[in-house]
């Protein structure tokens, strides 16, 4: 956020102003990270609107004719993995707040595996399905959802994998600092106010496999 | 997607660039990447993409049957997309950062070459972004006169009816896609971090994406035409659209790609416009185009996910089969229609409102008046983008709503015009008893106000379900959004162009040629729409090449006038090319005396901005006042100052109004 409290108005100094700018930078990640996040929910609102209008329109009673359904056996341990990965991540955020960088990594690690994992599995599912994708709206729309969650999957990891790269390569940098954890530095300020929107982000995917999880598999 | 950091090294500057005052390090613009490897790499990606589809999915029974391969052709556009965003260079720091790269630090270019290059200079990308849209706005505007062409007669036809309907839809669909980007493309881009006293977008490499996305969506939608066009006009309807040729794929997949430029855009500058203001920057003093760009911003960052996500179903049903908008198959074709228009109406205001920003900005300096009712203004900008969440059934009065949900949505579409009645009373309290000088800026900006009054109040009768009935598909329709688009937002883009570009270029247009490209495209704008309302009143249907004989003389004269509007357009043309390339004369500092933050930098603008980040003492609105608080202190002398006396008034401490400062002379430091 911009500072326009100063009691006594004054141009800023030189190191005033890059302090300045590298909070604007802060916010700018702080705001951009939560703005994707609504972005992103107006995608899966636009599919959860079809999913509702498609259910209750019941065109030529071929909503879900005899009740099919997506292959549960692939379908719940994708929502696992997913939600399993986001916890993950958020465990090694909160490690990571405490000083802990390596607990970070290695659960941020292991949290990309799971969700490239999450979304290898879930384009299996299509390969798998009882169904043709036009023969039903429940169908239509489950192809809708497995595109758009392995897009939603896929750009999680991309922005952890990111992060984790990134951590490696200014540990060195920072180690006399802190680390990423702990350093002043202004790429490790920035670096932790993107990890803190990377796991808004992925917390995010893994609510909305979890809703998506109940209205495909659950709700019958 | 992965939000974007810089390393410690000039932060706060595009790419990480030197602090100001530091030696700048400068390179050939045609070495490395450009618009010819982008475009080279997009016709690669085009070829691999078209092999693969048709290698896998030639054998389909739909594509055998049929001998229409969407998989190769949606295949094919992606693939050249992604092509020109590798060749232009916008995937390298992504692809960096997989490995943990930091951004290469930013380098100044010089040159024409910048200009073809992706540069993360917001000034840079507004200027590909005025060349962008213009090119959209004229090879649509070459489209509309080949329909307006075919309408000379009833009887005597230049093209069949299918040519005619493929034309009338790839001339909505591009007009629409580039009027989303008009203003907040050029504009925007380039003011806003100079209204704000910011030295740059939050984020320029999303602004990068969103012009080079914005142009490769122009590609894909001119390659509709040789796949046959669409018969869907722009709004892309199902199941026409599931039954179309092969350039149904090119509108969805533009749409898509033009969609996700624009989400990039409204994306930056929120976060910006929340982030990046200079200290002393409050929200009540932020200049009203910029509440207007942050109304604009929520609107185009929260309603095209739809779109796109509309147009991705639309895709999977022509080449996964699926089944969305297919009725028989348990879809619904008005499934498109309600996500088509969730975005579509909350469109009309990303169209209206940038351009109700830049009206705002000229009326107080050609008036010398304070903005009348800023509050009010801004607040009939939030209320009006908030409200277009709430409209868009209205446009399915005719098709299929439940008749019980018309009065509700009636009254919802009814309620709009009291927010926009706040932005007009705005206007209205400032002109009043104004003495206004009749610059061509202000000449366009008052026409909007009349061309948008008709627009206006032609949609407050057709939101009535009674005449909605009656009018709806008429030409009646067509002449409504033509008077908000092209009367508001067009009308206000030429405007914000006059009255910035001898800022953007340091040079002036030639105001004789101004003038006559003003006069010629006001008067011969409403010759052309205002008969429409007629014919559309008397039964002439859109998008049918056919029409009633005694109709013939209304169009007729609305096609002539059309030709006419059309040759306002290459005045000014040539005005641009003469005032700016052939014949150019600089600009003074501060031509129309305007207190606006962006006008107290030097020309050529700085490659930071601002040398210090300044620090704003008042909105720039004072005008008027014998005494006032400078706008802002900037730390280094001000290039001028204007006057804020009425009508050209007196000093206001430092150089006075009508005596433009040559650059770096005006010894006062606040400003």
């Amino acid at each position: 956020m911009s500072d326009t409290s100063a009691s006594a108005p004054r141009l800023l100094d030189r190191a005033e102003e890059a302090a300045y700018e590298l909070r604007a930078q802060e916010g700018s990640i702080w705001t951009g990270s939560r703005l994707l996040i609504g972005i992103v929910a107006f995608v899966f609102a636009s599919l959860a609107f079809a999913y509702f209008y498609l259910r209750s329109s019941n065109n030529s009673g071929l909503w879900r004719p005899h009740g099919v359904t997506a292959p549960t056996m692939i379908g719940a341990p994708i929502f696992a993995i997913v939600v399993a990965s986001a916890l993950l991540n958020l465990y090694g955020t909160l490690r990571m707040r405490k000083g802990l960088s390596v607990d970070w990594e290695v659960s941020g690690w292991t949290a990309v595996g799971g969700l490239l994992l999450a979304t290898g599995l879930q384009i299996w599912e299509l390969t798998r399905l009882p169904f043709f994708p036009g023969s039903s709206g429940y169908s239509s729309t489950f192809i809708g959802w497995a595109a758009l969650n392995s897009a939603l999957l896929l750009t999680s990891a991309y922005w952890l994998e990111t992060l984790l790269a990134r951590a490696i390569r200014m540990r060195k940098a920072v180690a006399e600092d802190g680390g990423p954890a702990r350093s002043t530095a202004p790429p490790a300020r920035l670096f932790r106010a993107s990890l803190e929107g990377c796991s808004q982000y992925v917390l995010f995917a893994a609510v909305i496999n979890l809703l998506f999880w109940v209205l495909f598999y659950v709700v019958v | 997607m992965a939000i974007s950091t810089h390393e410690s090294v000039g932060v706060g500057r595009p790419g990480g660039t030197p602090p100001p005052g530091a030696a700048v390090r400068r390179r050939s613009a045609w070495l490395g990447q450009h618009m010819g490897t982008a475009a080279l790499a997009a016709v690669i990606g085009y070829t691999i993409g078209h092999y693969v589809g048709n290698s896998f999915a030639n054998g389909y029974e739909n594509v055998a049957a049929s001998g229409q391969n969407d998989v190769s052709n949606v295949l094919a556009l992606t693939l050249a997309v992604v092509g020109w965003l590798l060749g232009s260079g916008a995937l390298n720091y992504p692809i960096a950062k997989l490995v943990g790269r930091e951004p290469a630090p930013e380098t100044e270019e010089t040159g024409v070459g910048r200009f073809f290059r992706y540069s993360l200079d917001h000034k840079v990308v507004a200027m590909q972004y005025v060349i962008a849209v213009l090119l959209f706005l004229f090879t649509g505007g070459l489209l509309a006169m080949a329909v307006r062409t075919e309408l000379l007669s009833p009887t005597t036809h230049y093209f069949g009816p299918g040519t005619y309907i493929a034309l009338v839809s790839e001339h909505g669909t591009m007009m629409m896609m580039m009027a989303t980007s008009v203003i907040t493309g050029p504009i925007a881009g380039w003011l806003l971090p100079l209204m704000i006293g910011s030295r740059r977008m939050a984020f320029p490499r999303v602004e990068a994406f969103s012009l080079w996305t914005f142009i490769a969506g122009y590609m894909v939608i001119l390659t509709a035409l040789p796949y046959g066009g669409f018969p869907t006009g722009w709004t892309g309807y199902a199941p026409l659209q599931t039954q179309a040729s092969g350039g149904m794929d090119s509108y969805l997949v533009g749409f898509i790609v033009v969609g996700s430029g624009m989400i990039a855009a409204g994306f930056n500058i929120a976060v910006t416009i929340i982030n990046y203001r200079a200290p002393g920057m409050t929200w009540s003093r932020l200049p009203i185009f910029v509440w207007s760009l942050l109304a604009v911003a929520s609107l185009l960052a929260l309603a095209t996910p739809t779109l796109a996500t509309g147009c991705l179903f639309g895709i999977l049903d022509r080449t996964a089969q699926t089944a969305f908008f297919v009725d028989e198959h348990g879809g619904s074709s008005f499934l498109w229609e309600n996500l088509f228009w969730f975005f579509g109406h909350p469109e009309v205001y990303i169209m209206a409102l940038p351009g109700f920003g830049i009206v705002g900005e000229i009326l107080p300096v050609f008036t010398r008046k304070p903005l009348f009712g800023y509050r009010v203004g801004a607040a009939g900008m939030l209320g009006v983008a908030l409200l277009s969440f709430f409209v868009w059934q209205h446009h399915l009065f005719q098709s299929g709503i439940n008749p019980d949900m018309r009065p509700l949505f009636m009254l919802t579409t009814e309620l709009i015009s009291i927010p926009t009645g706040f932005i007009y009373l705005t206007a209205m309290g400032t002109l009043w008893k104004s003495k206004i000088r009749f610059e061509v800026p202000m000449l366009f900006a008052l026409a909007l106000y009349f061309n948008f009054l008709l627009g206006g109040i032609s949609g407050v009768y057709l939101s009535d379900v009674p005449v909605n009935v009656t009018v709806h598909g008429s030409f009646f329709v067509m002449a409504h959004f033509h008077y908000t688009i092209m009367g508001g937002l067009i009308f206000a883009f030429f405007g914000g162009l006059y009255f910035w570009l001898p800022k953007m270029t340091g040079k002036v247009m030639n105001k004789k040629l101004s003038l006559i490209h003003f006069w010629m495209m006001f008067i011969f704008f409403n010759a052309t729409f205002f008969p429409l309302f007629i014919v559309g009143l008397l039964g002439q249907p859109r998008r049918v090449f056919e029409y009633a004989q005694r109709l013939q003389g209304l169009n007729d004269f609305s096609t002539i006038s059309a030709y006419l509007l059309a040759s306002s357009f290459i005045v000014f043309t040539i005005n641009f090319a003469w005032s700016i390339f052939i014949d150019p004369k600089p600009a003074p500092a501060n031509p129309w005396d305007s207190l606006g933050l962006e006008w107290q930098v030097p020309t050529p603008v700085p490659y930071n901005n601002f040398d210090r980040i300044p620090l704003i003492l008042a909105d720039p609105y004072h005008y008027g006042e014998p005494v006032h608080t400078p706008v802002a202190d900037l730390g280094v002398p001000a290039v001028a100052l204007a006057g804020a006396g009425g009508g050209g008034g007196g000093p206001s401490g430092g150089l006075g109004a009508g005596a433009p400062a040559v650059d770096g002379e005006g010894g006062a430091s606040d400003v």
